[in-house]
């Protein structure tokens, strides 16, 4: 049923010419693994984007890990400190790992 | 090595033995069946969601039985978080500048009223579609098979934007940019570049998507349109035309979107081939819409297997279907055809006489004579792109 409004609701926006009011993304929380320092993924990785992206990408090799979080501090310029680099590898292979 | 190791490598060596047709480097069939969110986005249906932010929406299978995709069940896919809602049309222009004459900003009533308007149906694709099939795991998002569409595009032809601010002799090249942004402003835009020599006549910036305005997810008001070519050049939100004398080098150019330039386009993770090449034109693909992985069909009844194909617009010569794995191909009835670019609907008749499991194999061969290859005939490049192998779904008759 609610769905049902939502869609109503949907195309009547979508035949207006125009936005009238910013479009907004729902929020959906993507659940990972607890650990005792989710904070470290919390403070570096939520910036840019959700969980889903680890999610997606299934149980890696600590190395496959390791340089994911080194092209987000290089490429997408994520401000990573050596020693939170250690402790996402650690907690990305600890929870999502296989060798 | 001591018995523990031993033990492990033995474990390992005799898993490998077990499963030889499908060892974990051999690419297999992308994932399948995923359950839709319960979670709506704007405007859009029941979508696979890997990421609400940058929103990552895939469309379901059972879509794939028309030539057209709706707009509400078009896949969706950013690199960038922050995507504004353009508010105020009065004020949101397309900016031609660089090498030219005079430096435009074309608002949205300005294309619309003063160009010629061009349509086209065409099929568009992300270039990692399909990518959850290369094994190993390469980075980048696991999309199954359903990061592709085709819908009627209107719009204005790029040439003709191109010639009304005026392109001087020592224009070459093009950027396009979008509205969207990255969260650190320290990280490059999404841009791209086309040579303007080898700018198609069809190629139209579209403001209108299946007779209604793009949606906002699909790069409203304005989205470039390549028909032929991967989904990494139809630059969304388009805001930006900065022509130039010489290639720039940005990094969704030189770094991403590469595949090997070899014949195979193929590589390993060991030996990685250095010299790369963009994506560019799409290859050639099938994929079934119904019925889907998993069904129950009964005995003797009758069933219309249905699905889309296409490629690079040369244009769908005919779409061959298997019931025995690949061994014998049979002809299937193909819709007409919309033009070269769009999805062509394929339909095939079938009865299952005994019961138990069925693999329906789907294989489409263009114009040009091209066909699909089996999965694991499609060696793994680093980006996991363009996957094209034939299609499968398994079903059973009860």
């Amino acid at each position: 049923m609610n769905k049902i409004i939502w869609i109503n609701l949907l195309l009547v926006l979508n035949l207006s010419a125009e936005y009238t009011q910013k479009v907004k993304v729902p929020s959906m929380t993507f659940a990972v693994a607890e650990d005792k320092n989710i904070m470290v993924m919390q403070r570096n990785c939520q910036w840019c984007h959700s969980y889903g992206y680890i999610l997606n990408q299934g149980k890696q090799p600590k190395e496959f890990w390791h340089k994911v979080v080194i092209k987000m501090r290089e490429v997408y310029k994520a401000p990573i400190t050596p020693h939170d680099e250690k402790e996402i590898v650690r907690y990305l292979y600890t929870h999502y790992g296989k060798d | 090595m001591d018995r523990r190791e031993f033990i492990r490598l033995s474990l390992i060596a005799s898993t490998a033995v077990l499963t030889t047709s499908s060892s974990a480097f051999e690419t297999s069939r992308p994932r399948d069946n995923q359950k839709v969110s319960s979670v709506l986005f704007p405007e859009k249906g029941d979508m696979i969601v890997y990421s609400d932010r940058p929103p990552l929406l895939e469309t379901p299978r059972d879509v794939f039985t028309q030539a057209i995709t709706p707009n509400n069940k078009f896949f969706v896919r950013w690199h960038m978080t922050n995507i504004p809602t353009p508010l105020n049309m009065d004020t949101y222009y397309l900016q031609v500048h660089g090498e030219v004459e005079k430096r435009v900003y074309l608002t949205l009533e300005k294309l619309k009223k003063e160009f010629k308007s061009h349509e086209l149906t065409v099929a568009l694709q992300c270039g990692g579609n399909s990518r959850s099939a290369f094994k190993p795991t390469t980075s980048g998002i696991q999309w199954g098979s359903g990061a592709m569409g085709c819908a009627k595009f209107k719009g204005v032809k790029l040439k003709d934007i191109l010639n009304y601010a005026g392109l001087k002799e020592s224009a070459k090249w093009i950027t396009l940019k979008g509205n969207d942004k990255h969260v650190m402003s320290t990280m490059p835009h999404f841009k791209r570049e086309l040579e303007i020599e080898k700018i198609a006549d069809d190629v139209i910036v579209a403001y209108e998507m299946n007779g209604q305005d793009i949606p906002y997810l699909n790069g409203y008001p304005l989205r470039l349109i390549i028909p032929g070519v991967y989904a990494d050049s139809w630059v969304k939100m388009l805001s930006d035309i900065y022509v130039t004398s010489e290639y720039k080098e940005y990094y969704y150019m030189d770094e991403a979107y590469r595949i090997p330039d070899n014949e195979c386009e193929c590589e390993t993770p060991e030996k990685r081939v250095e010299k790369t090449k963009p994506l560019e034109m799409m290859n050639v693909k099938s994929y079934i819409g119904y019925p889907l992985n998993g069904a129950k069909i009964e005995q003797k009844s009758n069933i219309t297997v249905e699905g889309i194909a296409f490629d690079k617009g040369s244009g769908i010569k005919e779409v061959l279907i298997s019931l025995n794995k690949g061994k014998t191909w049979e002809t299937t009835k193909l819709d007409k055809e919309i033009n070269p670019y769009a999805f062509r609907v394929f339909r095939y008749n079938f009865k299952p006489m005994n019961k138990g499991k069925v693999t329906i194999m789907a294989k489409a061969v263009n114009n040009e004579g091209e066909e699909q290859p089996f999965a694991h005939e499609i060696g793994w490049n680093h980006g996991g792109y363009k996957y094209n192998g034939i299609d499968s779904v398994e079903i059973e008759v009860v």
